[in-house]
């Protein structure tokens, strides 16, 4: 084959007439709909700082990522205030959209349900 | 001359930073002055490459050259009615793709949409670095934007390998691991693709956006294609090279895209390029690799994988196309654009 346009031809023939893949969720040749779902929203709600996350990323910076450790040690009681407050707010906001999800769909299924019962019988 | 750069962020593997460096060492060579500046300068940078944009305090005489590719602060002083000044724009990703992985993220990309269409006013002259980012310039200013592309130094890369490498079907996508550049459908491909070679391999080289997106597309590969595709971040020049060298055919499924520098690297190693018709992509590889359509699905991708990597006759052909490209994009002619574009600007 010589040809970009040929080769592109050649494989939607043969895709056509491949099998069907087995399911593939979430493979959708556009992004729909990339929003968080209420679970992520939830899942990044509650804070929790790991030491883990505590580093340096400069040349011989293990002496750094000590000296940071230590410091959030000596700061565990006010970094734990300041975290819970901040939960306690973003959990809240996420409540409060999740509560809004589930209100539009009952207004949704309710619209619905509207709508088919205005349809003429046929 | 004197010339200023600015540059949103800046940082050690950053695109952006080194076009503004690429930039420099050219005015240097042109005799022009100047520094560079950054509001933000991440660690790693070696010291004195930049200066914080805080520090900066522009004379009149002194062009000013934004490198745009995300919200910073106090950028829009800075350009306020400005007329030696210009604005490239190295795009700015849509924020929808980044809500449901780093919202803050997506934030800062939403803040930079409207702090573009706020500096596109205000500065002396537009440019981006494709015509896909200069028709978005013009669509957010209602003026008239250049295209400038980004400074391509092949002579900088390490040469190519002789023919169509040995080993198992490799395929390589160069690029951050980020939601708008897809590379799960690019691993959902190479499943497909690999239920008919079961020795083939993925490599995708690129800084994930976040740990967190980093381990979604590991379990994805784990789950699809258990041993068969590589994640790599980091890796130095020569390292990148090998990954080309060794590569069947470069896989690019990206939804959105300003300009895509490894493209230009696929065609340097003669790899050949499979990609989708999105953003910039299109007018980066033109005729020299197979584009994909917006009615296109995995299938076909993993049947187009199946005829590239194994006809060295279409594998032939693309190469010459490639180097055509190149030579569009070639270090003297880009540089050649910057400079007239430059020394217009700075008559004014």
């Amino acid at each position: 084959m010589k040809d970009p346009g040929e080769a592109l031809a050649a494989a939607r023939r043969a895709a056509a007439q491949a099998p069907p893949a087995a399911a593939d969720e979430g493979g959708e040749w556009h992004l729909q709909d990339p929003a968080a779902s209420a679970r992520r929203l939830a899942e990044w709600a509650i804070i929790e700082p790991e030491e883990a996350e505590i580093y340096s990323t400069r040349r011989l910076g293990r002496p750094i990522t000590w000296i940071k450790q230590l410091l959030v040690k000596l700061l565990r009681q006010y970094i734990g205030q300041i975290s819970a407050q901040q939960s306690r707010f973003n959990a809240q906001m996420a409540a409060h959209v999740m509560r809004l999800e589930e209100r539009v769909a009952v207004l949704e299924e309710a619209a619905r349900r509207h709508d088919a019962d205005d349809q003429p019988p046929r | 001359m004197k010339v200023t750069q600015v540059l949103c962020a800046a940082g050690p593997v950053d695109a952006v930073t080194n076009q503004g460096l690429a930039c420099r060492a050219l005015f240097t060579a042109w005799g022009w002055e100047g520094e560079d500046y950054s509001a933000v300068i991440a660690p790693g940078m070696p010291r004195g490459t930049l200066r914080p944009l805080h520090e900066l305090q522009p004379r009149d005489g002194e062009l000013l050259l934004l490198h745009y590719s995300g919200y910073a602060r106090g950028l829009e002083p800075l350009f306020s009615s400005r007329r030696r000044s210009m604005l490239i724009s190295h795009n700015i990703t849509p924020a929808r793709y980044f809500w449901a992985h780093e919202p803050v993220e997506g934030v800062r990309c939403e803040l930079a949409r409207d702090q573009l269409a706020v500096l596109c006013r205000e500065a002396g002259a537009l440019a981006g670095v494709s015509r896909f980012n200069a028709h978005e310039l013009t669509a957010c200013s209602g003026r008239e934007a250049d295209v400038i592309p980004v400074l391509f130094d092949r002579v900088a890369l390490p040469p190519a390998g002789d023919g169509p490498p040995a080993g198992p079907p490799t395929i390589l996508f160069v690029g951050r691991l980020a939601p708008h550049k897809r590379q799960d459908l690019v691993i959902r491909a190479f499943a497909r693709f690999r239920a008919a070679e079961p020795e083939a391999r993925l490599v995708l080289v690129g800084t994930p956006l976040s740990p967190a997106y980093g381990v979604h597309l590991q379990e994805l590969a784990d789950e699809l294609a258990p041993g068969g595709v590589v994640f790599e971040s980091g890796v130095s020049r020569d390292r990148l090279a090998e990954h080309y060298r060794s590569a069947h055919a470069f896989l690019c499924l990206s939804e959105h895209e300003g300009f895509c520098i490894p493209l230009l690297e696929a065609f340097h190693f003669g790899v050949p390029v499979i990609a989708r018709d999105e953003g910039a992509v299109g007018e980066v590889v033109g005729d020299a690799g197979v584009l994909l359509g917006a009615d296109d699905n995995l299938e076909v991708v993993a049947e187009l994988l199946r005829i590239v990597t194994c006809d060295t006759e279409l594998r032939g052909e693309l190469r010459p196309r490639g180097e055509r490209r190149l030579d569009e994009y070639a270090f003297a002619r880009t540089s050649e654009r910057l400079h007239d574009a430059l020394t217009t600007v700075a008559g004014r």
